[in-house]
């Protein structure tokens, strides 16, 4: 099982990882190009005006969720959003989209999950290993086992959703090759397979790309905003938090 | 090559989207049931219903993503 740990190998998911990076990378160059030129009394208009509404959304999103405690929570958020989408549409391009490589949802459930126990950490100090003797010592297994659950489910919605998307496409589409095909054999080989398949898989493509993607990066965002928020305290002051970190 | 046996296993892992179904049903009738009473949350609680049905679709997944594993890999 191990024999292959430690070889790396650069598959076309990670290529195309990479590309939505450089993308989003792009984008925020571009956008943060236009925020610095754009005279602040004049009404934004175009892209600024999209980007604009967006952060309005993620900030109110996570102060909604998360509160004013964690002050730049809404960027991560943002990020973590703008990339899973761009990644589940990326499929659109004939590409292989990068979600349906498994180590690219662990990689953000385990973001998500180190988050949440920093989190804690950090606003409950050593209290935080109370979590897995609550609520009584003889618990301990049992709080070993399920403080895992949230990375679980967080990786295997986002992989389970691709993959199940990626699977029904590639079955529906060898189909209908196989059945237009049939039909119009009196085509030339080679070209008579294209005739029935572009309509239904647009529509599959609309709903398990697009629809689907933007539901379950929605899901993911507010997962992760949850799950962050319910480790801090309700009754936290951020001022005495700061002046004991200085003292 | 999938033996009959990995087929059989494939189909009796798949039955899990069962409940699941059954659960996304009670989602969508209960929120029917609040537009229905209070129709100016129509637009709140649909969003709220797709949430939710996209939440309790999880275990219908992991059953899907099972029965693929047991047919697509060796």
């Amino acid at each position: 099982m191990f024999d292959n740990f430690f070889t790396f190998e650069i598959t076309g998911e990670l290529i195309s990882s990479l590309i939505v990076i450089f993308i989003i990378m792009v984008l925020s160059l571009i956008v943060g190009i236009l925020a610095a030129r754009q005279n602040p009394l004049k009404k934004p208009k175009g892209l600024l005006l999209v980007a604009e509404c967006g952060v309005k959304f993620f900030d109110d999103f996570s102060r909604d969720l998360v509160g004013t405690t964690l002050p730049n929570f809404g960027g991560f958020i943002m990020g973590v959003a703008l990339y899973l989408f761009i990644s589940f549409i990326f499929g659109l391009t004939g590409l292989p989209s990068p979600v349906t490589y498994m180590a690219i949802p662990l990689s953000l459930g385990l973001t998500t999950f180190l988050l949440i126990h920093y989190t804690s950490a950090r606003f409950t100090k050593w209290a935080y290993f109370k979590r897995y003797i609550d609520p009584i010592p003889i618990f301990l297994p049992i709080n070993l086992i399920s403080m895992w659950a949230p990375l679980l489910s967080l990786t295997l919605r986002l992989f389970g959703n691709a993959i199940a998307g990626w699977a029904l496409l590639t079955i529906v589409e060898s189909a209908l090759r196989d059945l237009s095909a049939m039909i119009f054999s009196f085509a030339p080989n080679g070209l008579n397979e294209v005739f029935l398949a572009p309509i239904p898989l647009a529509v599959l493509h609309a709903y398990f790309d697009i629809f689907s993607g933007l539901i379950q990066t929605f899901v993911f965002i507010l997962l992760t905003s949850i799950f962050i928020g319910q480790e801090i305290p309700e009754d936290i002051d951020l001022n005495t938090l700061g002046r004991r970190k200085k003292a | 090559m999938t033996g009959s046996l990995n087929v059989l296993a494939a189909a009796i892992a798949i039955l899990g989207v069962m409940p699941s179904a059954l659960g996304e049903g009670m989602v969508c009738a209960h929120a029917l049931d609040g537009m229905s009473r209070n129709p100016e949350m129509y637009g709140k609680l649909r969003t709220s219903m797709i949430l939710a049905c996209a939440l309790v679709e999880t275990t219908a997944i992991y059953s899907l993503l099972i029965s693929i594993l047991i047919l697509f890999t060796k």
